[in-house]
This record gives structure tokens, C-alpha cells and sequence, in this order.
């Protein structure tokens, strides 16, 4: 199967007056994928995504959308994206099915076909049944058509810009199932900064930091990057772990029976013989899958 | 097409649901109204006053009032009407700009300038059809009370303030282009106001600066030649060409 890139950024550079937030910035987002963009707050994620727009001009570099160079200002290449922002308006004096038909008609489709669409949609995110205007609308409710909005031109990339970032644990899973769920149509790039959304439903990442990328791959290889290098051990007794600890060189005690230790080249096996030796009974050993969190604070601290 | 009327629906839509047009057919019915009422109270208002004034040694002579009073009243009370239209639309475009509206559908791929055209064509509709409605009303209560002949160019005198209306429109959304703020907006068309009618303060170029057809009521006693005003139209039109044009342009690149 032949990879293709629905977005690729490459040499991307932005300042504000004398802030440089974004610096050389180059990733690609393969198609029909779900790329999580992860970032601090002010890391550069809303920028990069305006970029792509076309709502704000990059200073250097190029970015393409369905192989189509994006121009600012005027820009076609939006007829290939859906974007969510971050905090999505809309016009409050409209019901949601008159919000999504004038969007589908913005977008090309004639009046039976935007109003069939905005149905499919509404349905898809929950709104079937309201009836009423924009205006009344909770957060959550507001992110769900917003949402529908962004699918509404069926695009080939769907930007959304911290969707879940201010909603309650069950809007947010709501919003990341119908994330998932538009996978099979659409390649969904999405900023955040909860690492356990990502986790949830990504398959490739990219960490943002200070305005360019400090870790991009899938989330097995990321994953893999610090594999194998921690192992935790807990011991039956707290004194174990302190004897341990003195034998260890580098070994950290984290709990009072439970020690952490990065054995490096040495492996898992020179641990086991050491116990072994030492005679010390172990209830647990256990290799450390890093976490993102763990990931994401390296990255940022570095 | 399909794209400029979706949008333009919603535009008249907006109007119609957050009551910018109930209000604005008020004013305009109401002002179209009280011309003709003023003008038929004031032989009262002056009989009433009358005792007071003698006292104060003044003499009140029978007032006679005709269509030419009404009109004259018109004149007077449009530009509080245009004052209130620029008011209520000067934030058409920088409440989309605060609220982030336009980045939705921009990102959809409507193409900017119709944007930009459509709010500016659904503000020059309505005040079209709100002097329509204020002079009809005006001038049907004249043609019962009085007779409307007694009075030249009422037509012409009432395009005249209507196209200064319609300038002032496209200086709004020219200004809107620049600015974010509805404050900022209406400074701008104070400004406008300002630098026409200091301009019209040299006799040199007084005949060709827009404000200018403010003085059109003069024509309404027949002693002023049509003719006078017709430079001062035709620039204006040109200016609304032009204003529109520059606006656009910058629109296609402004930061929404």
C-alpha cells in the first residue's frame, strides 16, 4: 500500500514580533490515520494548525494539504479539511440543522443534499433531537456540533484544536468515540495536551515542544524509544530494598519496599543473578512500559 | 452563487432574529410619521406658546405650514436615522472577528469577498428600502394635507442624502476591514464625516466632497441649480467603487 501524506509540513517558522513559536517545524500526517498533536499550553499546536488553514502566513517553509500548497489569506486547499477549533462559535441566532445546512451549502452541496447531510450528522453526534437555537447550547453540546460542522464538507483531514480540552470525563469520551468512529473516512489530526486521550484513540503522535517537533512515530515507537531501560522491583521486606539499594549502584527507592533501576547495557538478567546471589526473595520484578506522561515530562524538561 | 446566497440567508436571517430590522422599520415608519406631524402640530404648539411669548414682548403672527415645512422636517430627521443605522451595523463584521464566526465558514471555502459583499449589500438593501419607507410615509401625508408641488427636486434632494448614506456604508465596512472593535469602527466614520465636511470648508473643492449633498435640501425652494450637485455624486460613486474594491483586497489577507 502505497503511504500517502494527506498533510506535510515541512520547514515551517513563525514569530510574533520577536517570539519565535514555531522553528523549523517539519512533520507528515499519513492518510486515515489519527495523528494526536501533543504540546503544552503555548507550545506552538494552535499555530502550527492556523498555518494550515491558511489563517495565519507562515514566515518560512511550506505546507501542503492533499499535496496542494497552502496560500494565505484565500485558500483552496480548505475545501480538503473540516476544522473544530478550540473554542468553537457559531451563530447563536440559528437552530443547529440551519447552522449545518448553510455550511454544507458553503461548501458546495445543493439544498436536499446539505439538509440529508446535516440529518446524518446530527444524528452521528447526538443532536438529532434538539430542536432549539445555538444560543442555549452547553460546551459539550457546542463541541458536538462543532464537530458536525467539520464533517460536513466530508474532508479529507479533520483539524480539531483541543476537542476535549474543557469538557467533563463524559463528554469527552463521547467526543473522542465519534473521533474514532469518522476514522474510516477521514484522517483526524487533533492537538491536546491529555496524554490519556491520546492513548486512547491515536496511532501516531507528534510532541510539540518549544515550537518544534521533539518526538514524532507511532505509539508503539515511542513507546519503544525508553523500552527496556527501567525495571521495578518490589521485595517482601523494606530491608531488602535497602540492602539492595546499597549493593545497586544508581538504584532508586521509590516506595519502602520498591526500588526502580536502569540497568542500561547491563540487562535484566545481571539483576536476577545479583538477587540470586545475595540471596533476596523478590514478589515482583517487572520491566517499565514508559508512559506518555513519563515521555512527555523528559521532552519537556530536556 | 450557491455560496453567497447561503451566506446572505444568513445575514437577513441574523437581522431578522436578533431585531436589528424591527427596530430599524420602527424608526424609519416612525421619523417617515413625524415629519408631517410636526410640521401640522406647529401652528398649535405656537398658538400655545403664543401667550408666554407676547409677555416676553414677543409678537406671534399666524404660522403657515405647508409640504416644504414636512419636507424641510425630513431633512432634518434623516441623518438621526442614518446615525442610528451606522450604529446598529457597526459591528456587522468585528462581532464575527471577537467571536471567531467567519473562521468556520472560511475554512468551509467561502471565498472571502463574498463575505465582504454580502454584508455590505444586505446594510445598502435595507437602507435602501428604509428611505423608501420614511420618504413614502412622508410624502403620501404630504399629498393629504398639503400639495407636494409647491416644493422642487424633493426626489433628487432625498438621492442626494440617500447616497451620502450609502458612502458612509461602504466607509463602515472599509473601516471594518481595518479594525476589531465596533468602538473603532464608528470613530472611523466620525472621521470620515470629520475630513468631508473640513474639505467642504474650502471653497475649491467644497462642490466635491461627499458631504456636500447634505446641503441638497437647498435645492427644495427651487433657487439652487440641480447641477451643482452632479460632481459631487459622481465622486461619491466612485468612491463607493473604490472603498469597496481597496476593502476587499484587504480582506482577502486580514487575520480573522
Amino acid at each position: 500500500m502505497i503511504n500517502v501524506n494527506i498533510l506535510e509540513i515541512s520547514h515551517v517558522s513563525k514569530s510574533f514580533g520577536s517570539n519565535k513559536v514555531i522553528k523549523d517545524l517539519c512533520f507528515t500526517v499519513p492518510e486515515h490515520s489519527v495523528f494526536g498533536f501533543v504540546g503544552q499550553n503555548g507550545a506552538g499546536k494552535t499555530t502550527t494548525m492556523k498555518m494550515a488553514l491558511g489563517l495565519l502566513r507562515a514566515d518560512s517553509g511550506e505546507i501542503l494539504v492533499n499535496n496542494e500548497k497552502v496560500c494565505f489569506g484565500e485558500n483552496a486547499a480548505n475545501r480538503f479539511i473540516g476544522y473544530l477549533p478550540d473554542v468553537p462559535e457559531f451563530y447563536s441566532f440559528m437552530t443547529p440543522a440551519e447552522y449545518l445546512q448553510m455550511c454544507g451549502q458553503i461548501a458546495g452541496m445543493n439544498r436536499e443534499d446539505a439538509k440529508e447531510k446535516s440529518w446524518q450528522l446530527l444524528e452521528l453526534v447526538g443532536l438529532g433531537s434538539v430542536k432549539k437555537r445555538i444560543r442555549g447550547f452547553s460546551r459539550g453540546m457546542r463541541q458536538r456540533l462543532g464537530i458536525a460542522q467539520a464533517l460536513m464538507n466530508s474532508p479529507k483531514l479533520l483539524i480539531c484544536d483541543e476537542p476535549t480540552s474543557a469538557l467533563d470525563p463524559v463528554g469527552r469520551k463521547e467526543i473522542l468515540d465519534i473521533l474514532h468512529s469518522v476514522k474510516e473516512h477521514t484522517t483526524v489530526l487533533f492537538s491536546t495536551h491529555i496524554l490519556s486521550d491520546v492513548e486512547r484513540i491515536c496511532d501516531r503522535i507528534a510532541f510539540l515542544h518549544e515550537g518544534s517537533i521533539a518526538l514524532n512515530g507511532t505509539l508503539d515507537e515511542i513507546r519503544g524509544v525508553r523500552r527496556s531501560e527501567r525495571i521495578e522491583i518490589e521485595f517482601f521486606r523494606s530491608e531488602d530494598a535497602q540492602r539492595f539499594s546499597g549493593l545497586y549502584e544508581g538504584c532508586i527507592q521509590t516506595e519502602a519496599a520498591k526500588v526502580v533501576i536502569s540497568p542500561g547495557g547491563r540487562g535484566m538478567t545481571s539483576v536476577m543473578e545479583m538477587l540470586l546471589q545475595n540471596n533476596i526473595s523478590v514478589q515482583r520484578l517487572e520491566q517499565l512500559e514508559p508512559t506518555l506522561e513519563d515521555l512527555f515530562l523528559e521532552v519537556v524538561q530536556n | 452563487m450557491k455560496q453567497f446566497a447561503a451566506f446572505t440567508k444568513k445575514e437577513i436571517l441574523e437581522q431578522l432574529r436578533t431585531g436589528r430590522l424591527l427596530i430599524l422599520i420602527i424608526i424609519f415608519c416612525l421619523f417617515g410619521i413625524m415629519n408631517p406631524a410636526i410640521a401640522k402640530m406647529t401652528p398649535w404648539m405656537m398658538e400655545m406658546m403664543s401667550e408666554q411669548l407676547a409677555e416676553s414682548g414677543m409678537a406671534i403672527t399666524t404660522v403657515d405650514v405647508d409640504a416644504l415645512t414636512s419636507w424641510v422636517q425630513f431633512f432634518k430627521n434623516m441623518p438621526m436615522a442614518l446615525i442610528v443605522f451606522l450604529i446598529l451595523f457597526s459591528g456587522i463584521f468585528t462581532t464575527e472577528y471577537q467571536k471567531g464566526t467567519l473562521i468556520n465558514v472560511v475554512t468551509k471555502g467561502l471565498k472571502r469577498w463574498k463575505i465582504f459583499v454580502s454584508k455590505e449589500s444586505v446594510m445598502m438593501i435595507i437602507w435602501t428600502l428604509g428611505c423608501l419607507t420614511c420618504y413614502g410615509i412622508t410624502f403620501g401625508y404630504n399629498a393629504y394635507f398639503w400639495d407636494n408641488s409647491v416644493v422642487h427636486n424633493v426626489f433628487f434632494s432625498a438621492v442626494c442624502f440617500y447616497l451620502f448614506g450609502l458612502w458612509l456604508i461602504s466607509v463602515l465596512g472599509l473601516a471594518s476591514v481595518f479594525c476589531n472593535s465596533a468602538g473603532s469602527v464608528m470613530l472611523a466614520l466620525g472621521a470620515a464625516f470629520g475630513a468631508s465636511y473640513l474639505l467642504g470648508l474650502f471653497p475649491a473643492v467644497k462642490e466635491y466632497v461627499p458631504s456636500y449633498l447634505l446641503q441638497a435640501p437647498n435645492l427644495l425652494t427651487g433657487n439652487v441649480d440641480v447641477g451643482d450637485y452632479l460632481w459631487s455624486v459622481l465622486i461619491l460613486l466612485a468612491l463607493i467603487v473604490m472603498q469597496s474594491i481597496f476593502s476587499v483586497v484587504v480582506f482577502n489577507k486580514k487575520n480573522l
